[in-house]
């Protein structure tokens, strides 16, 4: 294989070995010896003041070393101050533990500490807490109704952000059309649930004054400008090191709490302290997602098409804000209408606080909008008594619009709405499963497919975020050496949880430098070692990681050449080239070797540096920044066949089949995996995956048996097709994936049920689409 | 509530063939010996509530959850992990085939997996793609999608069947 062309393979990870024979070392399995462990005390109500906590029998156990409240830990640490100045967002102020009031079941309110995890727990359970329950706002509608409890004194009417957009009059056009579409879709809490629950160890050098800090996280770099700041001491101060990482999905990109009172207590000690969050935990009190109820109008012609279209909606946040509470709701608003051509939008989001989990990003926080979207789409179909494929092609945008900039500013660029789709329709044989779905239904036998477009989001930009006014930046950083002996070292600010970056990246930099893959070795995840980048979200590893890696690699090899040049007495690298670790010189259109390598070039340009070119300077490597447009977007089309059986309402999947465009491919094998792995989740949290909360704030789902995941039962088989049409705004050609199987998966499967259940004329627009509901709708007419 | 000082009992624990005497708490759970008091953190703990598959071990051979069986029941018992796979430092067929068709991301799930289809290969050596999702759905993955791990399982169970032909 040529080192020109290692980018596009499937080569095989390299990182599996140490998971698939017991060696990966996870946080958990990370000795440190005298670590005391730790274990929270929860609050069992929703809304609640805390009177005092009595902690006199927990410390009397043998083995306890202290329990600590929110008064000892605000003396330690600052408080999070969630306050982007944004038109419309309420600034929210949260201490490390409560001070006066819980605000959620599995609200933390003590920690004890103590020498192993048992009796930790047990203590934990001899905390007297007296508390006075409040009145809980457990809704969007309980929040914002009037005479509402409020969770901040600061936050009027619970409602903490209210954002409001319009362009190219839709009201006016909706006022005044013939034909206006109506169409509802109400998404249910839901949340990552990696295998790995959350976990730190924390170790404090007295000496050093310094702090170790490990944890899986997907951002180290700017948890580590966090916790910093929080603990009050500097960013040279602080060092996170990240193991292997059991599935984050999201939920291990900001700061949580319990990591933050870890970490002050380990100073606070002088001793190491750990903590292992368990599963119950994770479920009730590590982050959520999701909770959106959305309303669309639009204003359509005859045919289908949209003239104006609106979007409302309401955002249940819970009860922390560890992100801006606009967030996730305004990527969804933004990026709505996707692959249509709609000259007319406007948009009104509500987001309220509530006596719940708080949310954060979950892969594809933007999930619903496809759905939303594509179910539009479909409504108007039914209204108008079109095919659905019919109304998509009517709307859909054209290689002729493109660059399309939607109403909202965001500009679609090299996007294929209409191949992904009529590719689909030929793979998914959706001629001949109309044929079988009459057919069936003949005999009381219902199917239906149900198509989805998606437009996903990704890289976010710094100009991304200086847009919509949120702090921070969007870039990316690495480095790449040559050591002495010719040893490829590189590092990236990204950290993978399961993403295969050690793999995809060494094929980057193997193939930027001229090397085989074999000899790179990547380093993340650790941030005295690794530069600072913004981390691993929003599907930006390839197209912001990978760039970098190229850049950074490219600007190695380029140096490596001039100082081969100069070693083979020519006068300049023009007609040099490395290929596997070997300079090739091009005489008469044939490469030829040289007798030079990569070994020797850096011998010299470390150990023999008065050889090299005037003006280099000793050493062989490269770091680089890169800052990728605002956005980029890759799309897809998704169909999901599913058969509903109306006596029960169980939905079984039969098959899903995606074609999906997300530019270059940087390793097929482990593209397919992630786009796997996100129609999964999409059709687990479809069908099964619900956090329930009762009226008055109680969570009914703290274990597995409750919060069912999709097993390899309930996932059917998939087939993915790529066709990858190279981004034109990225170095690497990459546009981003691995959150749109999600939003894919998401609209399919609704639109399929949808689709099963159309001779009954139901329509189901609340998730999950569980047995009890479908069969809500059902009743009486089956 | 009282807490007690609970007895610690000594055990002697057969693991992969090799003897581990240890003393315990009548409460502390399989998963934890084995992952603190052997030093063999292969086996993981996803849920501690018998659900996810994470922790499945072999006890006498048969696929059981660690984090539902207490250590002191395992006096005389013998216990297989995942160590014991990849001691020789080759790769089983198994292994093999879920590196070779992408059936790991994390890999957290793996080792749970790795033993439980192992053992159900073992009885079930003519698989069908059906038999292989059933007996899989003890096995929570939540980044894969199932999809390549049972192509692993279906691609292991051939070249089983062609190693014992070989071998016949
Ligand atoms: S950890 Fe034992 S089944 Fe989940
Ligand atoms: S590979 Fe991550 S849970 Fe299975």
């Amino acid at each position: 294989m040529s080192s020109a062309e290692i980018i596009g393979k499937p080569l095989l990870r390299r990182e599996d070995r140490r998971l698939l024979v017991g060696q990966g070392r996870y946080l958990d399995d990370l000795a440190v010896p005298g670590a005391l462990h730790v274990c929270f005390v929860r609050s069992p109500y929703a809304h609640a003041r805390i009177v005092s906590i009595d902690a006199s029998a927990a410390v009397e156990i043998e083995g306890v070393v202290g329990v600590f409240t929110g008064v000892e830990l605000a003396e330690w640490t600052t408080p999070l101050r969630m306050a982007p100045a944004i038109e419309g967002l309420l600034p929210v102020e949260s201490t490390a533990l409560p001070l006066d009031k819980v605000l959620f079941i599995g609200d933390p309110v003590a920690c004890v500490v103590a020498r192993d995890r048992y009796i930790a727990e047990d203590a934990a359970a001899l905390v007297e807490v007296d508390y006075e329950a409040l009145e809980a706002a457990a809704s969007f509608d309980a929040a914002v109704a009037d005479g509402a409890p409020l969770l901040y004194d600061d936050v009027p009417g619970n409602l903490v952000s209210h954002q409001a957009f319009s362009s190219g009059a839709p009201e006016n056009i909706l006022d005044t059309a013939e034909i206006v579409v109506e169409a509802a879709f109400h998404q249910h809490r839901v949340t990552h649930a990696p295998m790995e629950t959350r976990g730190c160890i924390a170790e404090w050098d007295e000496g050093q004054q310094r702090l170790t800090f490990r944890l899986g996280s997907q951002a180290p770099h700017p948890l580590r400008s966090q916790l910093a700041r929080r603990l009050m001491l500097e960013e040279s101060q602080v060092r996170i090191i990240c193991p292997d990482i059991g599935g984050a999905f999201g939920q291990k990109i900001a700061l949580l709490r319990e990591e933050l009172v870890v970490a002050a207590l380990s100073r606070h000690l002088r001793r190491p302290v750990r903590w292992l969050e368990d599963r119950m935990e994770n479920l009730l009190a590590a982050v959520h997602a999701r909770q959106e109820s959305c309303r669309t109008r639009a204003a359509v012609s005859p045919d289908g098409r949209i003239l104006a279209l609106t979007l409302s909606m309401d955002v249940d946040f819970g009860a922390y804000c560890f992100y801006p509470a606009n967030y996730m709701a305004r990527v969804v608003a933004m990026i709505l209408t996707g692959p249509y051509r709609i000259s007319s939008y406007g948009y009104d989001v509500k987001v309220a606080l509530t006596n719940k989990c708080g949310s954060g990003p979950m892969r594809a926080p933007m999930a619903i909008a496809s759905w939303v979207m594509e179910g539009t789409i479909e409504a108007i179909a039914r209204r108008l008594g079109l095919d659905p494929v019919a109304v998509r092609r009517v709307n859909l945008l054209r290689d002729a619009d493109l660059p399309y900039a939607m109403q909202t500013g965001e500009v679609a660029g090299d996007i294929t709405p209409a191949q992904c789709l009529d590719r689909l329709l030929a793979d998914a044989e959706y001629d001949a499963f109309r044929k079988r779905q009459a057919e069936d239904r003949e005999r009381g036998v219902y199917r239906g497919l149900g198509l989805c477009s998606v437009v996903e989001p990704s890289t976010y930009g710094s100009a991304f975020y200086k847009a919509a006014a949120i702090p921070g930046s969007g870039h990316e950083a690495g480095w790449v050496k040559v050591e002495p002996s010719g040893a490829v070292n590189a590092s990236v600010g990204l950290m993978g949880s399961g993403h295969g970056y050690e793999t995809v990246f060494a094929q980057v930099v193997a193939e930027g430098l001229g090397v085989d893959a074999e000899t790179v070795r990547i380093h993340m995840g650790d941030t005295d070692v690794a530069p600072y980048g913004m981390g691993t979200r929003g599907a930006r590893g390839a197209t912001a990681g990978g760039s970098v890696l190229l850049l950074a690699a490219q600007a190695v090899r380029r140096k490596a050449l001039t100082i081969a040049a100069s070693m083979l007495n020519l006068n300049t690298a023009d007609e040099l080239q490395l290929q596997a670790g070997r300079v090739q010189r091009r005489l008469a259109d044939q490469w030829s070797d040289t007798g030079v390598t990569l070994a020797s070039i850096a011998h010299v340009a470390y150990l023999d540096p008065l050889r090299l070119p005037e003006g280099l300077e000793p050493g062989l490597e490269a770091h680089r920044a890169y800052d990728p447009p605002p956005m980029t977007y890759s799309n897809a089309a998704h169909a999901c066949e599913v058969l509903v059986d109306v006596r029960t309402g169980k939905v079984t999947v039969e098959r899903h089949t995606v074609v999906e465009d997300c530019g270059r491919v940087l390793n097929p094998m482990i593209v397919e995996g992630q786009q796997h792995g996100a129609i999964a989740m999409g059709l687990s949290g479809a069908l099964l995956e619900e956090v329930v909360y009762d009226e008055d704030g109680q969570n009914l789902t703290g274990s597995f048996a409750d919060y069912s995941i999709a097993t390899a039962v309930e996932i059917p088989p998939m087939r993915v097709i790529n066709l990858g049409k190279p981004s034109s705004s990225t170095p690497i050609g990459s546009k981003g994936m691995s959150e749109g199987g999600v939003m894919g998966a998401i609209g399919a499967v609704t639109n399929a049920v949808n689709d099963a259940l159309a001779p009954f004329g139901v329509v189901a627009e609340r998730l999950p689409l569980s047995p009890q509901y479908l069969r809500s709708l059902l009743r009486g007419k089956t | 509530m009282i807490v007690e000082a609970y007895e610690r009992l000594p055990i002697a624990l057969t693991v992969n063939g090799r003897s581990y005497d240890v003393t315990v708490e009548p409460r502390r759970l399989l998963s934890d010996v084995l992952r603190e008091d052997c030093g063999l953190t292969g086996t993981h703990v996803g849920c501690e509530h018998g659900v996810c598959g994470a922790c499945t071990v072999l006890i006498d051979g048969r696929p059981a959850r660690s984090c539902l069986t207490y250590a002191v029941q395992m006096q005389g018992a013998s216990i297989t992990t995942i160590e014991h796979h990849g001691a020789s430092g080759e790769l089983s067929a198994l292994q093999q085939a879920l590196h070779e068709r992408h059936g790991l991301q994390c890999g957290f799930c793996t080792p749970g997996i790795v033993m439980t289809m192992q053992a159900w290969l073992d009885e079930n050596p003519e698989p069908t793609e059906e038999g292989v999702r059933e007996a899989l759905s003890g096995n929570i993955c939540r980044c894969t999608g199932y999809q390549n791990i049972v192509d692993a399982v279906l691609v292991a169970a051939g070249r089983q069947a062609d190693m014992r032909k070989a071998g016949k």
